[in-house]
């Protein structure tokens, strides 16, 4: 078995999976079959933010994967550069 | 047919059926929820798809095995080696 911080935060990402996944599966399937008087309906946004909100953040994650490859691309031509 | 084509293949024919019911083509009079459930559907298995991964990451990393005697038997030849190069003249 791994030790230590390897085994935190494997788990740590685990609960933070299912976390997510058991939220989004209520959210997205279960809420339309319960009924709308229900008070677990207080605990959700609003429709919509169901795909808002996972496209802002998919969005996000696109913008950091190309901040990261254009700085990596900048260091590598200075870097060129210098071996020059 | 490559497996590029076959994946977009799939890609596009559950696209065309998920399409074709949202947006009511078939004349097919679907019940409230199922509409409700269906529209969000596609976000929702990518969603469900990067938990997936993300938890099968964790579970691995959890659960890797680690070979405590050998990672330490290999930082002592890595230093070893690195004094060995260095008394050679290399340096880091």
């Amino acid at each position: 078995m791994a030790t230590g911080t390897d085994q935190v935060v494997g788990l740590g990402l685990l609960a933070v999976s299912l976390i997510i996944f058991t939220y989004y599966t209520v959210w997205v399937i279960l809420l339309p079959f319960i009924d709308s008087e229900h008070i677990i309906h207080k605990y959700f946004l609003p429709r919509a933010y169901a795909v808002a909100i996972p496209l802002a953040v998919g969005l996000l994650l696109l913008l950091f994967v190309g901040l990261f490859i254009t700085y990596v691309m900048l260091k590598n031509r200075q870097v060129t550069k210098k071996a020059q | 047919m490559t497996k590029l084509a076959q994946w977009l293949w799939a890609l596009a024919l559950l696209g065309s059926a998920w399409a074709a019911l949202t947006v009511g083509a078939l004349g097919l009079e679907l019940p409230s929820p199922c509409r409700e459930v269906l529209w969000p559907l596609p976000a929702y298995l990518l969603v469900a798809a990067g938990c997936y991964a993300l938890g099968t990451v964790g579970y691995r990393v959890a659960t890797f095995h680690d070979c405590e005697d050998a990672a330490r038997e290999l930082q002592s030849q890595i230093q070893e080696a690195r004094a060995d190069l260095g008394r050679r003249g290399l340096r880091f």
